[in-house]
């Protein structure tokens, strides 16, 4: 082509467009055709929980709350595992006089001070926090268990979906305070009673979530395709259907947790709660309120509600945060 | 038909959307000509860029894109550029408006059609209490509605699917459009309902003298209803030109396997032609022609550079290096050319008919 | 001539109904009677609410028969039904959908999602053979074996579809049930998927029941064709006869708008509209009749008359 454009004398049309576009003659030539290659060639590598992930990234509130619970949480566990802890039941007793080291204000020797028999504020939030989150989650996992599996067998099994409907509507109707207050009194107060009430009235409201989940899905092509396929009904729950579900899911057991937390204050509220043996969130935050009158031991009320709201405050937006990251209508 | 003065004149447009932190590039330099009261159709498949082109027009891109560059010239103003909403309402729905595939969609579920109608003509002709009901119960009479008095009070869920586009079709012309665009006006609705509703917009269109922009997928629809067509493929538009010369004298590698894949075309107990693979991928950089990879009988050069636009004749235009003089001669599909042979030795649009490449 | 082919399948009074939420009953399906012979390819075509989507699903199982009886090879297998039965029938009946957006599980693999009726059936297998066999499943519809380990969302509508053809095909089915298979793909794709349909049917001498709206395709795939309106079958006739002598006014009504891609035909089109009313079943009542040649059409005996009349003069 060089040699045709440095020759002499007119050029014909060809010749001048060659010369324009500088495409050899010999690529007008058929190319070699391999069907494969356009099979392979077209597809997306969306992924559904990368896009989540980026999306859960992208909320700068939410990883400053993932951040601080997730220390909170850490804390609380090693807490009585760093030197110089003191015991959260210990009263106490100023070597000098023999006196309680009653309602001493935060300083040195104790951080958040003391309480009105002398016990250490420091430990007991602490000591109060992991009972309070360990009843949180264990009561989140089972609502999660027991919810999950009713709600499952409500939503796609249309054979039983009357019979517990009438049921649910039986519980449901049933005031959650009135069957916490039956089961404390019946029971003796204990941190097992706490969560064994608090397991009977919670899974409720998620089956009943769960189960209209799945009725918005039942019926999708993909379902009716696994019934075709003679899939069973157990495992078309667990391979189809669940997890369409894990998000939402995972939302409202995050949103239970603080829940369940601020329920158990409100039992030691009424005086139903934890015995005042076993400090917790709900023991602290009602002592803290019975003084809350005299403004110098405010402190007291304060340094554990501070905490009951950072708990909850982080749950529900790392929840919220967490269900617009993983709605795939978010995934632009 | 083509003859007339350009309404719109698109040119070189590029679209693009940031789609999951990366750059899609929708449209990759498209350009088309809308003459004055004739009807084009733009064909191709999903994700051609059809739809993203057409909206551009109106503004109504989703968010998340943009137009890169190129323009689109109409009534003196570059809709390419304008970038504010408010800029878009002396266009959008007064100049030029649009019917899309759902009906449901368009519709407002709780407001009667009658008020749906009737807004149109309150905010565009200024015109109130009798005046505005008369004009809505003509307007329903005009697109067939019957018994529009009555109907005018009810609610779209009570229409059928083909009556409410029906509706959606008056509550779009009711503003005197210059330029209607249907985006796959009859996909969603029955092959009779079809007919009947290809049927109305065609009078309408006769009667109120605007231009129509089908967008569709169905090469049955573009015969109907077609003055001009243009294929898109891969967010260009590989060949326009009339129905006839798109229809019975394609060039284009593409629009012969689109045509001949279609079974109204294929021989019973033979396999069809089909296209292998699918279209490419847009968020990375098309090399050559985008079709290339489709395509058994391509060129060593489609892969190597763009094809630019050839001139078949006055009127029609085909982006494919087989049209280049140093192509080789390349026999188009059977039933193309069985398409062909439709027409026998007519001239179409003064370009003779022919293989690419030599004489037939 | 039909009557020595062996039968597949049987409808015989075939009635779907569902209860509406108002109480009422809505019949999608009134009284449907055919059969399916061996190796052909039945064609049912009937516009949106037709009925056509209820049948297939009857015929699979996923919506119960309210009365009549649907039988394979001379065997019910509606309502309750043994085991054995139920096992056989989910093997040899299978389905392809429509959506292939919609018809494949988005959180399991592609692996799974072909085998997932390996596991259903009760024959032991070895995890290899089952890889096996979905490694050839996939190649029979023209994907590459290693796809078996993406998700779906990676794939194309058409790949998707075949993905679903994969997993009807490992379960040796000898019955599918294609209910609009191609009406939801591009239209680059539509060939590739039907030139698999037929090519799969050659192969292994399947039998297809193909649900669609869209005549121009049923009338390149099928061997027979019933045109349902209203829950109703009104025609049933061989492919080239029903098109060259279509006697119903709906059916002609259907054919008269079946979109040509030629501009030349399509603007000289005369689409006919099927009015009920042009029936007169005040003291003659419409009936199932033979007119002849396996041509059945829904017609009162003055209809059926002039039916036959019409083809007797020749198209």
């Amino acid at each position: 082509m060089m040699r045709d454009r440095m020759s002499a004398g007119p050029m014909s049309p060809e010749a001048i467009r060659a010369a324009a576009d500088g495409l050899d003659a010999s690529l007008f030539e058929p190319a070699e055709f391999d069907a494969s290659s356009g099979e392979r060639g077209g597809y997306s590598n969306y992924s559904y929980w990368r896009s989540t992930a980026r999306g859960f990234i992208k909320n700068r509130v939410a990883l400053v709350f993932l951040a601080l619970l997730v220390t909170l949480l850490v804390f609380t566990f090693v807490q009585p595992l760093l030197p110089g802890q003191k015991s959260p039941t210990k009263i106490h007793i100023d070597p000098a006089t023999g006196m309680q080291y009653r309602n001493v204000e935060p300083g040195a020797e104790f951080w958040f001070g003391t309480n009105t028999i002398g016990q250490d504020l420091w430990s007991r939030i602490w000591s109060g926090t992991r009972t309070s989150l360990l009843i949180g989650l264990i009561v989140g996992a089972v609502e999660m268990v027991v919810g999950i599996a009713f709600g499952a067998v409500w939503g796609y099994v249309r054979r039983l979906d009357g019979v517990i409907t009438e049921l649910y509507n039986v519980l449901n109707n049933i005031p959650t305070t009135i069957v916490l207050m039956l089961l404390s009194y019946i029971l003796r107060p204990s941190f097992r009673t706490m969560v064994i009430a608090m397991c009977a009235t919670g899974w409720l409201g998620l089956a009943r979530f769960v189960r209209n989940q799945i009725v918005i899905i039942r019926d999708r092509e993909y379902n009716l395709a696994s019934r075709c396929l003679g899939t069973p009904t157990r495992r078309i729950i667990f391979k189809n259907l669940l997890p369409y579900l894990v998000s939402v899911i995972m939302l409202q057991t995050a949103l239970s947790i603080p829940g369940t937390i601020g329920w158990e204050v409100f039992l030691t509220y009424i005086g139903l709660g934890l015995p005042v043996s076993i400090p917790s969130l709900g023991n602290l935050v009602n002592e803290g309120r019975q003084i809350m009158m005299s403004p110098e031991l405010r402190y007291q009320l304060l340094f554990p509600t501070v905490v009951l709201s950072m708990i909850t405050i982080s749950f529900y937006v790392l929840g919220n945060a967490f269900s617009d990251a993983s709605d795939p209508r978010n995934h632009v | 038909m083509a003859n007339g003065p350009a309404i719109l004149e698109a040119k070189g447009l590029v679209i693009k959307f940031n789609l999951r932190g990366r750059t899609l590039t929708a449209i990759r330099g498209a350009g088309l000509e809308l003459y004055e009261g004739e009807t084009l159709a733009i064909v191709g498949e999903s994700g051609s860029g059809k739809s993203v082109l057409t909206k551009s027009l109106i503004g109504m891109l989703d968010r998340n894109g943009w137009v890169d560059s190129g323009s689109a010239m109409f009534e003196g103003r570059d809709l390419a550029r304008i970038k504010e909403e408010r800029d878009w309402l002396g266009v959008r729905g007064k100049k030029i408006s649009m019917v899309f595939q759902d009906p449901m969609t368009a519709l407002n579920p709780l407001l009667t059609i009658g008020a749906q109608i009737r807004e149109v003509f309150e905010l565009h002709h200024g015109l109130s209490g009798k005046k505005a009901d008369h004009a809505v119960v003509e307007m329903l009479e005009r697109v067939g509605i019957d018994n529009p008095e009555e109907r005018r009070r009810q609610y779209p869920h009570e229409f059928s699917g083909g009556m409410r586009q029906r509706v959606v079709i008056a509550i779009a012309v009711a503003c005197k459009p210059r330029i209607l665009i249907c985006d796959e006006p009859t996909t969603a609705l029955d092959v009779t309902i079809q007919a009947q509703i290809l049927g109305l917009i065609k009078a309408l269109q006769r009667d109120l003298a605007f231009t129509t922009v089908y967008i569709t997928h169905d090469l049955g629809v573009v015969a109907n209803v077609a003055d001009r067509v243009a294929v898109m493929y891969a967010g260009r538009i590989v060949e326009t030109g009339l129905a006839e010369e798109v229809f019975y004298d394609s060039r284009h590698p593409y629009t012969w396997a689109l045509l001949s894949s279609l079974p109204q075309l294929g021989v019973k107990g033979r396999p069809l032609y089909s296209i292998s693979g699918t279209p490419p991928n847009l968020f990375n950089e098309v090399r050559g022609d985008a079709f290339a990879p489709r395509n058994p009988k391509a060129l060593k050069v489609d892969f190597v550079a763009e094809p630019p636009e050839f001139e078949v004749s006055p009127t029609h235009r085909a982006s494919t290096w087989l049209l280049d003089p140093r192509a080789p001669r390349i026999e188009p599909p059977p039933a193309i050319l069985a398409m062909r042979a439709k027409l026998g030795g007519a001239k179409l649009g003064g370009a003779k008919l022919g293989a690419v490449g030599g004489a037939l | 001539m039909s009557g020595e082919r062996e039968t597949v399948l049987e409808l015989r009074d075939l009635e779907v109904s569902f209860r509406l939420k108002g109480g009422g009953v809505f019949k999608a399906v009134k009284g449907v009677s055919f059969s399916i012979y061996k190796g052909e390819t039945f064609g049912l075509v009937g516009e949106s609410g037709s009925g056509k989507t209820s049948i297939g699903r009857a015929i699979v199982r996923i919506n119960d028969a309210s009365s009549g009886s649907i039988l394979y090879k001379g065997r019910e297998i509606s309502g309750r039904i043994p085991k054995e039965l139920d096992r056989e029938v989910v093997r040899k009946i299978q389905m392809i959908f429509q959506d292939p957006m919609a018809s494949l599980n988005e959180r399991a693999k592609v692996d799974y999602i072909v085998s997932e009726g390996l596991y259903n059936i009760g024959v032991k297998r070895s995890e290899g053979e089952r890889r096996a066999m979905v490694a050839k499943a996939l190649l029979e519809v023209g994907l590459l074996p290693e796809f078996a380990s993406r998700f779906p969302h990676e794939f194309s509508g058409g790949q998707r579809q075949r993905i679903g053809i994969a997993r009807a095909l490992i379960m040796e089915p000898e019955l599918v049930v294609a209910d609009e298979p191609i009406s939801a793909l591009d239209v680059s794709i539509r060939a590739q998927v039907l030139n698999l349909l037929s090519a799969i049917q050659k192969a292994k001498g399947l039998t297809y029941l193909f649900i669609a709206h869209d005549l121009s395709v049923v009338r390149f795939i099928t061997d027979r064709i019933a045109v349902i309106n209203k829950g109703e079958i009104v025609e049933l006739a061989e492919t080239e006869e029903l098109f060259r002598n279509p006697l119903h006014p709906y059916t002609r009504a259907l054919i008269s708008a079946i979109p040509q891609p030629d501009p030349l035909v399509e603007r000289k089109k005369v689409v006919m509209v099927y009015d009920p009313k042009c029936h007169d079943c005040s003291t003659d009542k419409p009936a199932w009749t033979d007119v002849g040649g396996g041509h059945f059409v829904l017609a009162n005996e003055k209809e059926a008359d002039a039916y036959r009349a019409r083809i007797a003069s020749g198209p």
